[in-house]
This record gives C-alpha cells, structure tokens and sequence, in this order.
C-alpha cells in the first residue's frame, strides 16, 4: 500500500527510504499482522478497550495499590505476618497516636513548620517571578529562568550537605561575621528549625517559582495599564490586579511545596535537632525496628497523608473561593 | 517609580540568584581544601580528595548502580506514561477524570509516606530489598511525570496528519508508530531525561527500599552521618556535575528540537 505513494516524491526514493516503506507495507500485508489488527480494531469499543486495559491495570495494581496495601496493614496488629501466627484488625495503632504526647508532637510541628516554610517560600520567590514575567525581555527570559534552573537538576542530598556547610559553626555565614566583626563566636545556625527552614525552602524553591511564573506570564500586561490609567497605585494595581489574578499559580506552587515539605526525612535528620524532629522521622523510625512496629507505622503514614491531603484540599477550596468572590 | 521598581526586583532576582548558587559553590571549593576539617577559611589548597574518591571501590560501584538503576526504571515509566497519555489525551470516557488522578497520585504523595507504602506493598508482592525494589518504586514513581509532558505534547499534534494517514490507508497501529510516535519524539526524550535524573538523585525511596548495597545519594547519607569531610565534598561535586550537565543538555535539545518541529 505504502509502496503506491512513495514514488510521488519526485527524485524518487533512495534505498534507506525504500527499505523502510517496504518493511511498513510489508508488515502490513503480512496476513497474521491483519488477522491480529482486524480483529482488535474491529470496533471502536473494542479498540478502546484494548488500549485502555494496561493503562487501567497498571494505575491500579501500582499507583493506588501501595497506598490501599498501606492503608490494610494500619488497621492490622501485625506485619509482615510471622508462620503460624494469625493476624487481627485492630484500631490500636491509631489510638496508639492520639495516646501519646511524643507522637502528635511532631506530627504537628511537620504540619506548622511545612506551613511556615511554603509562606516563605512564596514571600521569597514571587518577587523573583514577577520580575522575569514582567520587567524582562522574552529572550532573556528563558535564559534568566534557565540560569535558575540549574541548581535544582542537583539532588536533595547534595544540596542538604551545602547548606550544613554554608551555616556550620566555622560555615561561611559565621566567617563572614566574623571577619566583619559583627560577631566574637559563630552564631548555632545549625541543627535548629532555622536551618531546617533554609534547607527546605532551598529545596523547593522551584516548585514555587514555575507555577508563579507561568501565572504572571499569562496574565497581560494591558490589565495593569488600564488600572494605571484609571488612576490606581502601584500597590493599589498589584493587590487588586495581579495578586487576585495569579492566585491560581500561588494555589498550585502552594499546594506541590506543601504535599513536598512534609515528605522530606533527610534534610530534617541532617540540618535539624533533637527538638525539630518531624513526623517523618517518626515514621522511618517503626520501620527500621523489628517488623511488628509496621502496621504503627503504616498507620502513622496514613495520619500524615490524609492531613495533608485535608490541608491542601481546604486551602485550594479558600483559594477558589476568593477567585470566585473577586469576580463578582 | 517604574524605574525605582525594576532596579530593586532586578536587586531581588540577584539575590536569589545568589542564594541557590552560593552553598553550592561553597560545597564545591571545600573539596579542594587541605585539610580534615570542614570550614573557612581555605588556607591551602589539594586535589587528594578527588584522586581518593577512585581509590574507595565504594564510590564507583554505588555510582555505577545508582546509574543502572535510573535507565531501568526510565525505560519503564517512559513506557508506561506514554502509554497512559495517548489513553488521555484528547479522548472522553467515563471515568476518565479518575483515571487522571490516579495517574498523577505518585507525584503528589509526599516522599517519606511514598517510601513506606513501597515498602509494604514490594514486601506484600514479595520483592526483597535491593536493585528490583528501587527500579519498581522509581519507576512507578516517574510515570505520572512521563504522562503529563507526553500529554502537553500530544494535545498539539494535529489531527489532521493522522486522518490524512487513516485515509492513505494506514491502520491505527501504522498511524501511530509512524505519526504520533515520531511527533512525540522531543516530549519521550526530555521526559527521559527528567526521569534519569529524579531517579539518580532520589534518597528517600532507594533509602526504605534498598539492600546492602547503596546508591550514591545513600552513600553520601551514610558517609554524612558519620561526619563532615572534603571526601564527601569530592563526591557531591563529581555527582553535581554531572546532573546540571545533563539538565543543561537536555534543556537546550528538548528546546531545539521543539523549535525544529515548529517549524516543519
């Protein structure tokens, strides 16, 4: 069939090219190659669901699978389960949370400080994005975006390691301090909620940075020349003319930075203390023990997961809500 | 006032310019210091601490496995997500919405609860610790972001070329292989390479996960715990290095090869 149309070209085909429209024509006049297409393309249902079996299968078995198996082996006394011993469902392990002062503590200190490190992270990149997307020329933009970019292709790991070295007691913050003489001993940065807070912020930076960037980028310039004409502020423009049309981009970057700050273990266990344990410590730590602490910890994950799908799901509905209450 | 307003936004984005290169900068010289001790100043300078980083048998195998398992679990997500963008993307069925949450659910739950259900469920599957459980949870992992950029750019191939292929003759498995596959190209490779790299760098998986065996980002963990040194910085430079290098590659192909098809 293919072989009908290649001609056309004019110059005619070199040998590669016909090669390669023989191998497709080949295949497709090559009887069990029909046989099996007609029949899965017989009908458009059945097409269908041809191509959507394994894609269902695999979202099922593996994307929600994990966090059902999760969810099972919380409201069990025991796993993995020992030969010969029979396994109970029980609500111990989530009463074993609400019992203790040393558990909800950290879970709420993750739940604050991933509060506080978002708002930060926001304060600290929306200038950033605003400044690309509306004083920047659409060249440099790509470039200037680009250049900020490249810190993040580094792992979380790596990246943890320079900011302990950055805030150490000899790190370069104090140096400088010192050398400055602002200082006589270097100032314990280290193993506090502020390092934490600067190494989170580090870390997710970006993923604040894009959404807000592609809000203010979209949104046209024209809106804040006519404000202006109209006679309103610089502030008056940008509380009621940017902010309320880029809360769609501040709810996303919110949300991601969120979800990401309260899933981190190794930048907590390496910058924070002894009083900045975060849940996520708690959690890791039923699951380096022997087995029978898993179904604690499984049901301390599954706290952790629904407060936070709560949190983000209440704020985005605030967030809609003040779209919705602008527009009217 | 404009003026006044552009000068110190510029101010802010050079600051922040500073702030995410500065620690990285800083992690990079101290492993040229000679000495044991991690600090400031820098009195004298060596490059022992990068010829010792090939001297540990430790560091080039955590490397090497680190690298295997990232084109596994790549090659697997780079699959299955195209596979899950082409059911999406421009289609209407009932429970599509659903299906498209669940594609995405990976991506959105937080690492450390990521890790522990991986854990339970690879150990309900019966996978043991190791190379196969990290390439699983990576893979499964990667496959949402696979989808959504397979997605975005599948939603600007025009029909019309796959209808002028139906009509030529084609039957949906040709039209496919020879049209969207070739369109979609710049979208696999730039996912590709996304993914090799998140898997390359990802602690918190390979960490709950992994057997006796580490990768490099669990190496550098274990080597952290047990104290600062300019070996470690030697390590984290070597790994740093090569992760902004492919990230910068990949940035500027998957931009030339979107233009290029741009312009056909």
């Amino acid at each position: 069939m293919s072989d009908e149309v290649a001609p056309r070209t004019g110059r005619g085909p070199d040998t590669a090219d016909r090669k390669r429209l023989t191998f497709w024509g080949a295949l497709s006049s090559w009887t069990p190659y029909r046989v099996v297409v007609g029949l899965a393309t017989a009908s458009p249902r059945r097409q269908f669901l041809i191509l959507a079996a394994f894609p269902l299968l695999w979202v099922l078995t593996q994307h929600l699978g994990p966090m059902l198996q999760m969810l099972r082996v919380s409201f069990t006394d025991a796993y993995p389960v020992a030969p010969g011993v029979e396994q109970h469902f029980t609500l111990d392990n989530y009463a074993r949370f609400f019992g203790d002062y040393i558990f909800w503590q950290p879970f709420f200190r993750t739940l604050t400080f991933a509060g506080v490190f978002t708002f930060c992270t926001l304060i600290l990149t929306y200038p950033v994005a605003y400044f690309l997307a509306r004083h920047v020329s659409r060249k440099n933009q790509m470039l200037m975006l680009l250049l900020l970019l490249i810190p993040f292709w580094v792992g979380e790991i790596v990246r943890t390691y320079a900011i302990m070295i950055l805030l150490g007691n000899t790190g370069a913050v104090n140096q400088l301090l010192k050398s400055l003489s602002l200082i006589d001993r270097p100032i314990p940065f280290m193993y506090t909620s502020f390092s934490m807070g600067v190494g989170i912020v580090y870390l997710t930076a970006l993923y604040m940075l894009l959404p807000l960037y592609s809000a203010l980028e979209k949104l046209p310039k024209s809106y804040n020349e006519a404000a202006a004409d109209l006679g309103a502020s610089a502030w008056t423009r940008f509380r009621r003319v940017t902010l309320p049309l880029t809360l769609e981009g501040i709810s996303s970057g919110c949300t991601l930075v969120f979800l990401i700050s309260t899933g981190f273990y190794a930048t907590p266990v390496l910058l924070g203390g002894p009083s900045t344990t975060v849940f996520a410590e708690t959690i890791a730590g039923f699951f380096h023990v022997a087995g029978d602490e898993w179904p604690t910890g499984a049901a301390f994950a599954t706290i952790m997961f629904l407060a936070a799908i709560v949190l983000t799901g209440a704020f985005q509905k605030l967030m809609n809500s003040l779209r919705k209450g602008d527009r009217n | 006032m404009n003026r006044g307003n552009r000068i110190l936004l510029s101010c802010v984005y050079w600051a922040f310019v500073l702030y995410v290169f500065v620690p990285l900068v800083l992690m990079i010289l101290m492993g040229f210091k000679d000495s044991k001790f991690i600090g400031f100043p820098i009195r004298s300078w060596t490059l022992d601490w990068y010829t010792g980083v090939f001297d540990d048998a430790a560091v080039p195998s955590a490397f090497i496995y680190s690298v295997v398992i990232a084109v596994l679990a790549t090659v697997i997500s780079v699959i299955v997500g195209t596979w899950i963008a082409v059911l999406l993307e421009g289609r209407k069925f009932l429970g599509r919405t659903a299906m498209f949450g669940l594609t995405v659910l990976p991506a959105l739950v937080p690492g450390i609860i990521s890790a522990i259900a991986f854990r339970i469920y690879a150990r309900w599957l019966g996978i043991e610790p190791g190379m196969g459980a990290i390439v699983w949870a990576h893979a499964v992992h990667n496959v949402p972001f696979v989808a959504l950029v397979v997605m975005a750019r599948l939603s600007t191939l025009p029909k019309s070329q796959i209808e002028a292929a139906r009509d030529l003759g084609a039957d949906p498995i040709i039209a496919f292989l020879r049209i969207t596959l070739p369109y979609l190209v710049p979208a696999i490779l730039g996912a590709s390479i996304f993914c090799l790299l998140l898997s390359f760098d990802d602690f918190v998986r390979s960490f709950f996960l992994g057997g006796y065996e580490p990768t490099l980002p669990v190496l550098i963990f274990a080597k952290l715990r047990s104290g600062m040194s300019p070996e470690i910085n030697a390590i984290a430079t070597v790994a740093l290095i090569l992760t902004a290098a492919i990230g910068i590659w990949a940035e500027r192909f998957t931009r030339r090869m979107n233009k290029e098809s741009r312009n056909d």
